[in-house]
């Protein structure tokens, strides 16, 4: 029986982090009363006309250059035409023969493989209005309203070449872009609020033939997760059908992240004929080359740089430079904690530890208090039990770690002078398990340290208390 | 125009007054002329009261304050409607001014109305009004040209010293020369488009109706300019209105292109043209003859290009944000009707002919196509203008046509046969009376120079107007 | 003569509701503008590429800078029917092209 192999290209839109949109000054922010950020020309009002924003150029030029792709000297925006109520032209402004970046690509790794998905092209273009369905579905609505807010605000389109081979592997590429389009900020990605969207087209061949199947393309992936899990249906779906002897029908189908399938959509007749020419409002872009390098200048370090430098530099395992990576606030907290001289390891497991999940719920602290507290533990002022509960109060007042040790009196109690005796009373008062720690039940040492501790509210030196302990039962 | 601006600033006479006057002249004359879809006589009234009340305080805005003006009704005009001679947009009030109506009112010019046009400036006749035909007022049976015929008919006839009109492939300049008064149609991206309702972004131009050169010549220094509201206007370029002398015409080189002399050219038209050129040449002129072969494929290559642009440019009215909205229960059959029952046969004959060359299995053959013999004409255009100073010929191959004559849309398309030249290589042109056939119908030349000559064309336009015009060829009674 | 189902199609890409008379003209008029149109496809355009836009002028782009939109009532007021400060429109079914 033939075996099959998966061919999967992406399409992503990105909207951009602009003030205001792309072809009008309206704001581009989300959130405001339906149609209360709009004009003559986002509104597509006879007579008025578009105007490119600078910033939506050079964000789709800096997001290019991050996916090493030619930024082309000469660009040209076009009209693709088409009716839709979201759409107030009937024509979105877009580029289609000349996009302003082509052949770039975006290294990745898929377990500990590191690979490369090609970037066909990147262009800008406009997004549409947005529309609330009076049903539960478009289908089943009886009306639909109409918010032009949106419609205007600027977005990239990224379209990779079909060289992704597996859906995880989608799913990895679209992290990794998500990612690297965060580290450049050019856009707040948001998958949940649309500001990052994803296609996929699929299709499955012969293994080894060189001739690539019929293409399916899925639409609304709203989550990481659904890219994956409708990536896999899909590829289950058409690998049935050819087992079965069928063939695929090119065809769009809408994933239904609840039923957990894909589903047709209902396209009656040919492929769409967008009838797309120049857009003769909007002269061509030519870029200078002077400009695109001062752009390049601003691009800071990205993901996989990052990877390898905390991996490299730092000496820290995959697993901890990847958490470093994929958070860039704690990346960040990092490096500022690592310019003031502490143990590389022991920042990242402080800062993977308690410390990551009381930032998740309440913010960031400063990096000052944190080595405040890392500075304090390291010279055994407190312990490190201590350093957890000082940790937390960080969170709830303004002190500095120094002041809530003073205000609550914690001090770590090394003399073996004042420990003796409560090593003494702990094991007096447990003579029975002393006993049967003598008879070799050697873990119950860790009790014994534990009541140490437990009487000298968490003040006791561990170290001491293990000798004095490791001493007085050695008697 | 000078001499009213000097009776209005010596206070001989108020803008109130000559409101009023053309007012009485719209009164009794558009029962048969129909050059007007909107006069808003009591604006107008009040912007003339505030005009005069400028110049008792000695702060006019211009030269020209108070003196009134028509703009043709594709030009969208703040709070006042903007019909596009369309059904689609009966009752359509637009939010903002276009720049060229802001730049008037800036200069204090009271606004009339608005004159009715070919729906959405797609027609050489006025015919395919959905407000009635303009008629022409030098014989009330034939027409005002097109697509500015309202602007054109309403200057001849007196019943507004000048107007503002659009000219995609002839609008302007075909109209004025039926009507016998000046038209420019100018350098493409000198007038900003920013409010213009599209019918070909990459071929329209709003341009100037007068009844003389130097009228034209003023209203165009008050339209030209850059504006940022327009990515496609010229950079910081300004217009002077030039001084008036002859001495240029010496030795100044005027191409004569043999095949806009040939078939189809009306002997009258000829001989009249050909007398103008006459008269250039004893002042001082060199006539060469040129060739501008590729006059041959401007028709097709305009039609294609004008079609395409305008089946986009017009997709916009859809019933959902402004226009008219036919009852429906789906949107695309909402669509679909809204659109049917709002605009006439030639728009649809249009957007169907724009869609079919636009089209994904047509888009090569022919809109493709269009654009690259676009770059031909262009080519020889501008290789014409290393040899000549600028190019004369007649503006129509006829005078006007009577009211119903041209029954199939390619005759009517003919009438661009002159003028489309000039738009597919954005290049000006002016269309300047030069005399009358022998029923007594206005007959033009046009003059085409290139790129921002319009200065010289204005200066010869002049000179010409003067030795074989009509000068001031308005029929109603002058002021 | 084009084919009329694809005049049909035409009328429905451009959303145009036709009737069958209006069909047959649009059928007649395309087929005449097609014909004299040919003559453009023998001229000889190997050597150049489109012009798209008439006058080349250098691209002044737009600072990104918010400025003033429309109040929503004025958005609206045009509107043939508004519902909650939104434009309402009926069912919207999948394109039949
Ligand atoms: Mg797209
Ligand atoms: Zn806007």
């Amino acid at each position: 029986m033939t075996s099959y192999d998966t061919v999967i290209g992406l399409e992503i839109h990105v909207a951009l982090l602009t003030q205001s949109k792309f072809l009008c000054s309206c704001s581009a922010s989300f959130g405001a009363p339906p149609n209360s950020q709009c004009c003559p020309i986002c509104l597509g009002l006879p007579g008025a006309l578009p105007l490119i924003n600078e910033k939506a150029v050079e964000y789709a030029t800096k997001a290019g250059l991050a996916l090493n792709c030619q930024i082309n000297h000469f660009s040209r925006f076009d009209r693709k035409n088409y009716f839709y109520p979201d759409l107030p032209k009937a024509y979105q402004i877009t580029q289609d023969a000349f996009p302003l970046c082509t052949k770039g690509f975006l290294e990745y790794y898929v377990d500990d493989r590191l690979v490369q998905t090609e970037i066909t092209r990147i262009h800008l273009e406009e997004e549409a209005g947005k529309l609330i369905h009076s049903g539960a579905s478009i289908v089943d609505s009886e009306y639909s309203l109409v918010d032009y807010n949106r419609a205007g605000i600027p977005l990239i389109e990224i379209v990779t070449a079909p060289d992704i081979h597996h859906p995880r592997q989608a799913r990895l590429f679209l992290e990794q872009l998500r990612l690297l389009m965060s580290y450049i900020g050019v856009s707040d990605t948001k998958m949940e609020e649309g500001s990052l969207r994803c296609d996929a087209n699929i299709s499955l061949k012969p293994n080894g033939s060189s001739v690539l199947g019929t293409k399916v393309e899925i639409k609304n992936l709203n989550s990481f997760r659904a890219l994956e899990r409708a990536l896999e249906y899909e590829e289950m779906r058409q690998s049935q059908v050819l087992y079965r002897g069928g063939t695929i029908r090119q065809e769009s189908r809408t994933w239904d992240d609840r039923a957990g399938k894909t589903m047709s959509m209902r396209s009656k007749g040919d492929a769409p004929d967008y009838r797309i020419f120049p857009e003769p409002d909007v002269p061509p872009l030519y870029l200078d080359p002077v400009w695109v390098e001062l752009i390049r200048a601003t691009i800071p370090e990205l993901p996989l740089e990052r990877l390898r430098r905390l991996e490299g530099q730092y000496g820290l395992s995959r697993y901890e430079a990847t958490f470093l990576v994929n958070y860039p606030d704690f990346g960040e907290l990092f490096f500022a904690l690592v310019s003031q001289h502490f143990g590389y390891k022991s920042i990242v497991n402080f800062l993977m530890g308690d410390y990551a999940r009381l930032a998740r719920e309440k913010g960031h602290l400063n990096p000052k208090r944190i080595a405040g507290l890392l500075k304090i533990v390291d010279e055994g002022v407190i312990s490190q039990t201590q350093g957890k509960g000082v940790l937390d109060d960080l969170f709830s007042s303004d002190l500095s770690a120094r002041e809530i040790v003073e205000e609550k009196g914690l001090e770590v109690v090394g003399d073996p002078g004042r420990l003796r005796p409560i090593a003494r009373e702990v094991l007096a008062a447990n003579r029975e398990l002393v006993s049967r720690f003598q008879n070799g039940e050697t873990k119950l040492f860790g009790f014994f340290v534990g009541q140490v501790m437990r009487v000298t509210q968490g003040k006791a030196d561990p170290g001491v208390v293990n000798e004095l302990l490791r001493d007085e039962l050695g008697k | 125009m000078k001499k009213l601006a000097h009776l209005l600033e010596t206070r001989q006479v108020s803008s109130k007054e000559i409101v009023e006057h053309y007012l009485g002249e719209i009164t009794r004359q558009e029962p048969t002329l129909n050059a007007f879809i909107t006069v808003d006589g009591d604006e107008a009234l009040r912007q003339a009261e505030a005009s005069d009340k400028r110049r008792a305080e000695h702060r006019p805005l211009s030269l020209w304050d108070g003196i009134p003006i028509a703009i043709k009704d594709n030009i969208s005009t703040q709070g006042l409607k903007t019909t596009c001679a369309s059904r689609f947009l009966a009752n359509y009030r637009p939010l903002f001014d276009a720049t060229v109506v802001s730049s008037l009112k800036n200069a204090g010019l009271p606004i009339i109305g608005k004159t009715n046009l070919d729906e959405f400036a797609m027609g050489s006749s006025t015919e395919y009004s959905a407000y009635g035909v303009t008629r022409n007022p030098h014989d009330q049976a034939r027409v005002s040209g097109g697509s500015s015929g309202g602007s054109a008919a309403a200057v001849a006839a007196g019943e507004i010293p000048w107007s503002l009109g659009t000219d995609t492939g002839g609008s302007i300049r075909q109209p004025a020369s039926f009507c016998g008064v000046v038209g420019l149609k100018p350098t493409y991206g000198w007038v900003s488009r920013y409010g213009v309702v599209a019918l070909a972004p990459s071929l329209d131009q709003v341009g100037p109706l007068a009844t003389t050169v130097e009228d034209a010549a003023t209203l165009f220094s008050l339209l030209a300019g850059p504006d940022p509201k327009d990515a496609t206007s010229a950079a910081a370029r300004v217009f002077e209105v030039p001084t008036w002398d002859g001495e240029f015409i010496k030795g100044l080189k005027i191409g004569v292109p043999e095949e806009f002399f040939s078939k189809g050219l009306h002997p009258e038209v000829e001989q009249a043209v050909r007398k103008g050129l006459g008269a250039l040449e004893e002042q001082g002129a060199i006539l060469i003859p040129i060739s501008l072969s590729t006059n041959d494929y401007a028709i097709d290559t305009y039609l294609t290009l004008v079609t395409a642009e305008a089946s986009s440019s017009l997709a916009r009215y859809d019933g959902v944000r402004y226009g008219e909205r036919a009852l429906a229960l789906d949107s695309n059959t909402m669509f679909a009707k809204s659109r049917a029952e709002g605009f006439g046969p030639e728009v649809k004959r249009r957007i169907m002919l724009g869609t079919y060359v636009l089209s994904a299995s047509h888009y090569e053959a022919y809109y493709e196509q269009a654009q690259r013999v676009r770059t031909l004409i262009k080519q020889d255009v501008l290789e014409a203008f290393k040899q000549v100073d600028v190019i004369i010929t007649p503006t129509t191959p006829t005078a006007a046509f009577r009211i119903g004559a041209k029954q199939s849309p390619l005759e009517m398309y003919l009438s661009d046969l002159f003028t489309a030249m000039a738009n597919l290589s954005g290049i000006p042109a002016l269309s300047v009376p030069c005399g009358k056939d022998s029923r007594g119908l206005p007959l033009g030349m046009q003059v085409m120079g290139n790129h921002f000559s319009e200065s010289l064309l204005f200066r010869l336009g002049h000179f010409v107007e003067k030795t074989v015009g009509i000068e001031g060829g308005a029929v109603g009674d002058k002021l | 003569m084009i084919d009329r189902r694809e005049v049909i199609r035409m009328a429905r890409l451009a959303r145009l509701e036709l009737s069958e008379m209006e069909i047959d003209q649009y059928q007649k008029d395309l087929t005449s503008f097609l014909t004299s149109g040919k003559k453009l496809q023998q001229v000889d355009v190997s050597r150049v590429e489109g012009t798209s836009h008439a006058v080349s002028v250098a691209h002044e782009l737009r600072k990104d800078e918010v400025g003033k939109s429309l109040p929503q009532e004025a958005v609206l007021l045009g509107g043939p029917q508004v519902q909650d400060g939104f434009f309402r429109v009926p069912r919207i079914v999948e394109a039949q092209e």
